[in-house]
């Protein structure tokens, strides 16, 4: 299709010395603006691919596409692309000592001047960008705040805000609530859902929680050994298919529904 | 049958036990009795005469008697030379931190390939083994008398210590933040700058500091040997029994090191 942002065709991907794929999709495409989440149980493949989509993975082999350009699987892509796609870790990767400002600024790096950006000084575009993120996360209280004094949640808040100056046009989170109660991650999944939804991003949100994800997408992928099991609607899932995925453990998963 | 074996294992447990608290005790005697002939030999090979030290306390009273009162005649050439110390310590301290820089990226693990930074290490370990006083002795013959030999030797031996030190604060790097900016479109020197330096720059500017008192109590004593600042005076006063003017030397040295050690604490304060 002509507006899918990623396209992934005979995907294969094997860690060294593993003779089993880490990864293996036939295909795969996400069209623009669409909101995704990847679920399975651990070691499925989930953060292997978002790595793949956010180009930072070597040595896999098949096509794929992002953001109209065809992935090199030996080489990192260019800077241009790179700021074209967020991604938000899973343990924040925030700089500890930095305040808030200057975390979310690190998200414009791909924007700024490469030498200009070194003596620490930004463009009023940057710091524009930085501040409309900060308050999009509702965290502009905390602007000159140092990151290691907040909590799990605002941190994750300043990561996503990062993500957001960004400005990117596809936006990967890596189990972002993983470490959250369930309030904080509902909120945080809300708050990417809507900044996806303000900015037209595409969404692709990988999580061991289906029964929190399924309200703030609109497509479920899992994946199991590598191999997607599942594409659809998150409504179309089963019990059947979720103890596929995570066995026992699955008990009552869909249960709870946001 | 099973509680026959396992009562046989059991039993074969208890012996290697037994064996094994044998043989730490052995171990122990003979740590004992090496430690006892160490100290033995020197004691012996220093020649220790006991009733000398208990008959030297009227010297000491003699000495201090004649440190007092100070003479403060001599308090501009004091101050001069102690300038002198700290311009060493400065700049040898400024050469040090440029070599550690280059030495310290070599040095570290997750910067260099092991062909570079096994190499590396051993060679700062070498320089740190060289004692200060040797290299400025060296230093001295190689570029003669004054405050440059000081220097050098300073820079070059404090190296030793601060390439280290600078290695291990780049090893302990989280590489989390920076594979984000990497993400976010970084170049390789936003990382750094935006990444791994706010991380490494408290333990960076914590161990130069350090290092410069360190530089600066060792300059004091570089003057022996010809190699510039207050030690030249320290022995020429105390070989002239002049020890009204030692008294306002050390007076001097105190005050010096002491408001030295103030000025770091507080910057090391603000670096939390």
């Amino acid at each position: 299709m002509a507006d899918d942002v990623i396209a992934l065709r005979e995907l294969d991907f094997r860690h060294p010395g593993n003779d089993r794929p880490t990864l293996a999709i036939p295909e795969l495409r996400i069209g623009a603006g669409q909101r995704m989440a990847l679920i399975g149980a651990s070691g499925a493949g989930k953060s292997t691919l978002l790595r793949l989509l956010d180009g930072r993975l070597r040595g896999w082999s098949g096509g794929s596409t992002v953001l109209g350009r065809s992935l090199d699987p030996d080489r990192p892509p260019p800077r241009h692309w790179r700021r074209g796609v967020g991604f938000v870790f899973q343990e924040f990767a925030l700089v500890e000592r930095e305040t808030v400002r200057q975390n979310v600024l690190n998200g414009r790096l791909g924007h700024a001047d490469a030498l200009w950006s070194l003596t620490g000084r930004f463009a009023a575009s940057d710091h524009a960008a930085a501040e409309r993120a900060i308050r999009d996360v509702g965290m502009d209280e905390f602007t000159e705040r140092r990151v290691d004094r907040l909590s799990g949640g605002q941190r994750q808040r300043v990561a996503i805000a990062r993500c957001l100056a960004q400005e990117p046009r596809i936006i990967l989170a890596d189990e972002p609530i993983s470490s959250l109660d369930p309030a904080t991650a509902r909120a945080v999944l809300e708050l990417l859902r809507d900044s996806a939804v303000d900015r037209g991003a595409t969404l692709v949100i990988s999580s061991h929680q289906p029964q929190l994800v399924a309200g703030y997408v609109d497509r479920f992928v899992a994946l199991d050994r590598g191999r997607i099991i599942f594409d659809g609607s998150p409504e179309a899932i089963d019990e059947r298919q979720l103890s596929g995925i995570y066995g026992e453990a699955s008990q009552s998963m869909m249960g709870e529904t946001v | 049958m099973t509680t026959a074996q396992g009562k046989s294992a059991s039993r074969e447990d208890v012996l290697r036990q037994r064996d094994r608290e044998r043989q730490r005790g052995w171990g122990q005697f003979l740590l004992s009795v090496v430690i006892v002939l160490v100290i033995v030999w020197a004691w012996n090979g220093s020649e220790i005469e006991l009733y000398r030290l208990a008959e030297s306390g009227g010297r000491i009273a003699e000495f201090l008697g004649r440190m007092i009162p100070p003479d403060l005649s001599v308090l501009p050439v004091v101050i001069e030379s102690s300038a002198e110390t700290l311009r060493i310590a400065i700049l040898g301290t400024i050469g040090c931190v440029v070599l550690s820089i280059v030495l310290g990226v070599l040095a570290a693990t997750n910067l260099s390939p092991s062909w570079v930074h096994v190499p590396v290490k051993a060679v700062l370990a070498v320089i740190r083994g060289i004692p200060l006083i040797l290299v400025a002795m060296l230093m001295v013959g190689a570029v003669g008398l004054g405050p440059l030999p000081g220097i050098l030797a300073i820079a070059f031996h404090a190296t030793g210590m601060l390439a280290k030190f600078y290695a291990e604060a780049i090893e302990s790097v989280d590489p989390a933040p920076m594979e984000a900016l990497e993400s976010a479109g970084a170049t390789f020197l936003q990382k750094l700058l935006f990444g791994a330096w706010p991380q490494i720059a408290p333990d960076i500017l914590r161990d130069t500091l350090f290092r410069f008192e360190m530089n600066l109590r060792e300059s004091l004593i570089l003057g022996v040997v010809g190699a510039g600042g207050i030690g030249f005076y320290i022995q020429m006063y105390v070989r002239a029994f002049q020890y009204e003017k030692v008294a306002t030397l050390a007076l001097v040295v105190i005050a010096f090191v002491v408001l030295i050690e103030l000025g770091n604490s507080a910057i090391r304060g603000m670096l939390r």
